[in-house]
């Protein structure tokens, strides 16, 4: 027989802590720790878990419309097969995981979706794919803190592998 | 073969490799940074033209004419047929006569230098249109097909103008038209018979037939003094159904133009772009490229509201119909090639292609984007009734993550 854990509530407060949680998910090394981070919270405080990955924009002013099939064709394939990685790095620890893809500017989405989807948490991983994108408009993780409605924890691969 | 022509195909393809690589990371296409390289390669790295790569770029002009036809979707063009015909005609119409008169009254270009500058800025571009219209959702409302359709429309005059007008009306036209009209009519039913007999193969029968098609009625259009890309066109158009079916072979088809011809044609493109003559003729660029929003303004925005769409709606389709890239660069080469244009006219045109693929879309959905009246239901959403809101997506709704067993907590 198994017991439920007792739940943390903040000082002062008869909240809990977290019941919705926003994972980012672009299928980096970084946003791998961000998933395994998202889900022992979750399990712990018995929340609800999404995965959000949110697709680039289609390639701007393009010559042919091949072209943007081409490309909506591979980041469908790229986004399905990673969402499909964290549903099983979700089910080996027995987590029932929700995913969703989304197309637009990373930040703007996951701050969009948490604040639509009333998340109270969103994890993230300290860094994404793409380096030269952070130092040309600023890290995602910048700006999802700066401007998301709720929590933000943002995992460092070091922290994990430790922890 | 020389050891020079493989060091030139060595250099050609690895300006189009760093097109292709700055594409994947800046999210531009691969076309416009071609071109861009093109320019780069012009003007600093004394890229030159040889008869290959004559030929290279000029079937990759013909191959990008004939894949713009064959992914026209027949049912898209058969919705809300009469707004289409109706706005795509003038979103032609205007500017080709208006860039037109410019050029020969103003500018006082010579009598054919004139038709081509009306005729690249009368271009609108699908892609850049398709891009917006499936970023935003809007491909799947029947304002974004009425958009998409119309566009195909402006391209049916576009390259119907630079196959007719430069014409000769001679035998040659003749027999020109006596092989197009039938074949052009038969390539439905044949295809598809042709296509189920050979099968998908390896050596790549299906592709090879198309390639045959379009060379000889490529070839038969360029004895009449027409163009290769107004058969190519139609081709295209005729096989739109059969492509539209057969995805995989859309897809090789596409790799072997991305990977091996278009490329050569957008780097030829942008080779001609003087950038001294940019410099000095910034102004007159500036006034060319306003006369194509204008003449598109005039046009467009009235006949879209007597179709009653809202004035905000009618100012973004204003600015979608202004866009344009593929045809402008086509008809702007076709034109210096053949002697009609000069280097700084061409230069002049094409930078306002370019000005044309960007700034009109920038405009449109920065202020005009229309709303999606029924977005969730309509883009197909799936998830968390929560998270629908957030743009068009799809997935799996969250569940309550079963809680994990502390270790002390077994009895």
């Amino acid at each position: 027989m198994k017991s439920k854990p007792s739940r943390p509530v903040f000082s002062g407060t008869n909240a809990t802590m977290f019941k919705r949680i926003l994972v980012a998910y672009d299928g980096s090394e970084g946003s791998k720790h961000a998933l395994r981070a998202g889900l022992a919270i979750g399990q712990y405080f018995d929340a609800e878990i999404c995965a959000i990955s949110v697709e680039g924009k289609l390639p701007r002013y393009a010559a042919t419309l091949g072209e943007v099939d081409e490309v909506e064709r591979e980041r469908h394939q790229y986004f399905d097969h990673i969402q499909a990685e964290a549903t099983q790095i979700a089910a080996e620890l027995g987590v029932e995981l929700g995913t969703v893809v989304a197309p637009g500017s990373p930040a703007e989405i996951i701050v969009k979706t948490a604040r639509e989807g009333k998340y109270d948490l969103i994890v993230m991983g300290h860094k994404g794919h793409s380096r030269v994108h952070q130092y040309l408009v600023g890290a995602t993780t910048d700006r999802v803190a700066h401007l998301a409605p709720c929590s933000v924890l943002i995992v460092r691969q070091s922290a994990d592998s430790a922890g | 073969m020389s050891a020079e022509v493989y060091l030139t195909a060595c250099l050609w393809m690895s300006l189009a490799l760093l097109a292709s690589l700055i594409s994947i990371r800046i999210g531009v296409s691969v076309a416009l940074l071609e071109i861009g390289m093109g320019i780069l390669g012009g003007n600093f790295l004394h890229l030159h033209i040889t008869t290959w790569i004559n030929f290279l770029a000029s079937f990759g002009s013909v191959l990008l004419t004939f894949l713009a036809g064959a992914e026209i979707d027949p049912t898209l063009m058969r919705a809300k047929l009469k707004e289409s015909i109706g706005i795509g005609l003038v979103s032609f119409l205007f500017p080709f006569a208006g860039a037109f008169a410019f050029c020969l009254f103003i500018l006082r270009w010579k009598l054919h230098a004139a038709e081509i500058g009306g005729i690249a800025l009368s271009t609108a571009s699908v892609a850049v249109v398709y891009a917006v219209m499936v970023e935003t959702g809007l491909n799947k409302t029947d304002f974004g097909k009425i958009i998409l359709s119309a566009v195909f429309v402006t391209d049916l005059g576009t390259v119907l103008a630079l196959g007719v007008l430069f014409a000769n009306f001679n035998g040659y036209m003749v027999l020109f038209a006596a092989v197009t009209i039938p074949v052009v009519l038969l390539i439905p039913k044949v295809t598809r018979w042709y296509f189920s007999f050979v099968g998908n193969r390896v050596s790549e029968p299906e592709i090879k037939y198309v390639m045959v098609l379009l060379f000889l009625l490529g070839g038969l259009a360029t004895l009449a003094q027409s163009e290769a890309v107004l058969p190519a066109y139609l081709i295209g158009v005729a096989m739109a159904g059969v492509f539209l079916q057969n995805q995989d072979l859309a897809h090789r088809t596409r790799s072997i133009a991305f990977t091996l011809l278009t490329p050569f044609y957008f780097l030829k493109a942008g080779l001609f772009v003087s950038l001294p003559a940019v410099l000095t003729s910034i102004g007159l660029i500036i006034i060319l490229f306003l006369v194509k929003m204008a003449t598109k303004l005039i046009g467009v925005y009235p006949i879209s509201v007597a179709f009653h769409f809202k004035p905000r709606d009618s100012a973004y389709i204003t600015a979608m119909m202004s866009t344009g890239l593929t045809f402008g660069t086509i008809s702007s080469l076709f034109g210096l090639t053949h002697h009609i244009i000069t280097q700084t006219q061409y230069t002049m045109l094409v930078t306002v292609v370019i000005l044309s693929a960007v700034v009109p879309t920038l405009i449109g959905q920065a202020f005009f984007r229309p709303a999606l009246p029924s977005d969730t239901q309509e883009r197909g959403l799936g998830g968390h009734p929560a998270d629908e809101a957030s743009g068009a997506r799809r997935g799996t709704p969250p569940r309550l993550a079963p809680q994990r067993a502390l270790p002390d907590s077994e009895t």
